[in-house]
């Protein structure tokens, strides 16, 4: 029993050990940088923790089939105490460090324009069966089935759906929001790699579901502009 | 035109109810049952009874005997897990290729809508049923269940359920449902396929069948105890406390889906964007949902807690803490459902709380796995059939565990949610949890309950088998899921293309692993080894013999009068079968 406790203390030790040396994580967009960090800061726990039940178990298996006698089951209150702290402690960790990330912009972006700092771009996005429609309400700009944004710059968008709930998923940016009739939500992200991101519809929403697909340019500062200006001038 | 179709097949769908149960009725009134047990119980002048059962059809048909209950539902449940098993294969195998080239989308989405309601409610709850009706009395020492009467209904309430759920696959002028398992609106209120109504309506019949077993079983805890709370097995604390969460979870199920019955039929506006809210129905939904995962966990644990130590030679460790957290979890299932809604927008500071109350739950959960480890420690582990379920099980409940915590940390949620990262950590809870739990359960016990053997070889190669596809599925679903792929995708991008043909693999070697349990099931019920002894398992060697061996000892194995010799004609399981 001694063994199994001095394991355990061991383990969680390690894991936090380990932990203050996880730095930050190069990524696509700061959403997905916060999101990636603290999922390296969770598999720096979880991996080991894994490891040592999955170990554990092995070892267990091993060593005691086909034992000639078993010991009696004794009691060990201190053994229950000690690993119910350890797990009530490392989930206090995850939930703390999962609240941190949550109170981000990028992961939890706020409710209006209004409460975001300096002077974002502005999208708004719908889902409607099975499509998705991108309009710029600063610029007067609406397009289907493709949205361009300026690189290292704050968007933030509206997600809104026209029927049923679809749900905005660009997983290499780590994008997500619900498009819900009747109801806005928001996200909001500072892409720092140009490129194309697929957006998928992530939410099921009935036959077209897994064709409702778009994609986001991400685009030099320049290139948007030019772009706008296109799309205004097709527009009139 | 589909107003009146509907309105014939409801009122043909009616009559033909009516017309069972005034059949039921007549065959009832001939036989008249005694509800203690089942049958006419013929008492002679010293006292003891002995049962008499109709034969053949009639004697299944007005059972209210547990233990022909309890058979009914696991062949009952039998039936639905294969149903739900071939329409996963089939999508998989639509799966190969990133079009759809075997199957239409509609048809996939249909196959998918099923696989999900079939898995959980037409199959999970009942198969769990099946164990509680036969063991629980046993385990309890009582004679049957508080309310035999209400037992029969509430199985023969099943079937009809599970035809109405199916009926879009058999009925020419219906189609399935499609909305998915969640029946998320206003998907479900847009489609005026009348087959979406019958799946409701199945499933509120299953739910209500739920409840009815539910009273039963906390009742026949309560009211029909030999045993003192104190000896009372874990097997039965993990049915208590699963009775009470249905008893609570499932009542809020049937209210919503007749909500949703409403607003399709009848203009109401609960879920409607105009007028009703379209998150309500999550809300709901959830509220039952999420305690439904937990009511399929729990009595599985149950059953690891009782075969660990039987094949260890020992004592499950720390008895009172494994009850402890049983009944943890059994209260704080009620308090996470949001946690399946963190990208709806509600309010951070709500979904906080969810995360926190989500992470507490892993706590109890934790603390069991380290109580069934630490019962295996010093102990003589036989490595048979059961036990190897019960490790298997062990060992996909700490993946699906750790992989569960990722999802308790919301920023992790949600770039993973509807993802198939989601469909794999649940399949490592359901697949590799619940049904290898059961599979443990179901071959513990095949001695009591069919009086032979099953073959050993064969029950290792069903293990290993349905082990490795396992993780070969789920592994490969993690890390598709991680990758962004998004679930119930009926086509996909071909980047997904090799994890899907990995998952696919694993799900065939999965079902030639249940294949060969199968052949192994029929062959030993037909054919097995007779068990010669009151206790098959040797448990009495280390004090673990519980009282549905003793029940076993006492009535099914024959009296050694000749010596025990292996000639001996007389069929040694004819008592229940007369």
């Amino acid at each position: 029993m001694d063994s199994l406790r001095r394991a355990l203390a061991l383990t969680t030790a390690g894991g936090i050990g380990l932990l203050t040396l996880s730095g930050t994580v190069a990524a696509q967009s700061t959403s997905r940088d916060l999101i990636m960090g603290l999922n390296r800061n969770l598999m720096i726990l979880a991996v080991p923790i894994g490891i040592f039940m999955t170990a554990l178990l092995l070892y267990a298996v091993l060593k005691f089939r086909n034992r000639e006698e078993p010991k009696p089951t004794g009691e060990s209150k201190a053994l229950e105490i000690s690993w119910t702290v350890a797990t009530a402690a490392i989930l206090l960790f995850v939930g703390l460090s999962a609240y941190g990330v949550m109170a981000e912009p990028a992961v939890t972006a706020p409710k209006t324009v209004e409460e975001v700092e300096g002077d974002p771009v502005e999208v708004d996005i719908t889902g409607q069966t099975f499509r998705w429609i991108f309009q710029y309400p600063e610029h007067d700009v609406t397009t289907p089935d493709t949205m361009v944004v300026p690189v290292n710059e704050t968007i933030f968008m509206r997600v809104h759906s026209r029927d049923r709930i679809h749900a905005v998923h660009v997983p290499k940016l780590a994008l997500k929001s619900d498009a819900i009739p009747g109801q806005v939500n928001t996200l909001q992200t500072t892409i720092h790699e140009e490129g194309n991101y697929t957006l998928y519809c992530a939410e099921y929403c009935g036959r077209g579901h897994s064709k409702m697909y778009a994609e986001v340019q991400v685009v030099s500062q320049a290139e948007y502009e030019e772009w706008l200006a296109d799309k205004q001038a097709e527009g009139e | 035109m589909v107003g009146l179709t509907q309105t014939v097949v409801t009122a043909g769908m009616g009559i033909a109810l009516i017309g069972i149960s005034y059949w039921l009725f007549k065959v009832r009134k001939e036989k008249r049952v005694a509800a203690d047990g089942g049958v006419q119980d013929v008492v002679d002048e010293e006292g003891y009874s002995h049962h008499e059962k109709p034969s053949g059809i009639v004697r299944w048909l007005t059972t209210v005997d547990h233990k022909d209950i309890g058979l009914m539902y696991g062949a009952y449940a039998f039936f639905a897990f294969a149903f739900a098993g071939i329409s996963v294969l089939i999508m998989r195998t639509e799966l190969l290729t990133p079009e759809a080239t075997i199957i239409s989308l509609d048809s996939y989405n249909a196959l998918m809508t099923t696989h999900g309601t079939t898995m959980l409610i037409v199959f999970g709850t009942p198969v769990l049923a099946a164990f509680a009706n036969y063991f629980l009395p046993l385990l309890l020492g009582a004679d049957d269940m508080a309310f035999p009467r209400v037992n029969a209904i509430a199985f023969w309430l099943l079937p009809a359920g599970a035809l109405l759920i199916w009926a879009g696959f058999f009925l020419p002028v219906i189609e399935p449902s499609r909305t998915a398992w969640t029946m998320y609106t206003p998907l479900a209120t847009q489609s005026s396929n009348a087959g979406v109504d019958l799946f409701l309506l199945g499933q509120h019949l299953i739910g209500v069948s739920g409840i009815m077993s539910a009273i039963n079983f906390i009742t026949t805890v309560f009211t029909e105890r030999e045993v003192s709370w104190g000896e009372l097995d874990i097997f039965s604390w993990t049915i208590l406390t699963q009775a009470g969460q249905i008893a609570f979870a499932f009542p809020i199920l049937g209210a919503a889906l007749i909500m949703l019955v409403m607003d399709r039929n009848f203009a109401t506006t609960f879920f409607a964007v105009d007028g009703g809210s379209p998150i309500l129905w999550q809300h709901l939904f959830w509220f039952f949902g999420h305690p439904e995962v937990y009511i399929l966990i729990l009595p599985p644990m149950g059953i690891i807690s009782l075969v660990i130590p039987r094949f260890s030679g020992r004592k499950l460790f720390g008895f009172k803490f494994v009850v402890y957290s049983t009944l943890a979890i059994g209260v704080l299932s009620f308090g996470v459902w949001a946690h399946h809604m963190f990208t709806t927008g509600i309010d951070p500071r709500i979904r906080a709380s969810f995360m926190a109350v989500t992470l507490a739950i892993a706590v109890p959960s934790a603390v069991k796995a380290f109580n069934w480890i630490t019962t295996l420690w010093n102990g003589r582990l036989r490595l048979l059939t059961p036990m190897l379920f019960a490790l298997g099980f062990l060992f996909n409940f700490i993946v699906g565990g750790i992989t569960g915590v990722f999802l308790g940390a919301i920023p992790v949620d949600i770039y993973v949610h509807d993802t198939y990262y989601i469909v794999g950590h649940f399949h490592y809870m359901l697949m590799g949890g619940m049904v290898f739990a059961v599979f443990a359960g179901f071959y513990y016990w095949f001695p009591l309950f069919t009086g032979r053997w099953y073959d050993e070889v064969t029950g290792k190669i069903h293990f290993w088998l349905v082990f490795v596809g396992t993780q070969i599925t789920f592994v490969a679903m993690l890390i598709m899921g991680w990758g962004g792929m998004p679930r119930r995708y009926a086509t996909y991008l071909p980047r997904f293309f090799d994890m899907h043909v990995l998952a696919t693999v694993g799900a065939f070697i999965i079902a030639a692993g249940m294949g060969v349990g199968l052949v192994n099931i029929v062959l030993s019920w037909m054919y097995g080894e007779r068990i010669r002894e009151g206790d098959p398992w040797d448990l009495e060697r280390d004090g673990l013999k519980t009282p549905d061996w003793d029940w076993f000892d006492e009535n099914r194995v024959e009296p050694l009068t000749d010596g025990g010799s292996e000639t001996n004609p007389i069929d040694s399981n004819t008592e229940g079968e007369q």
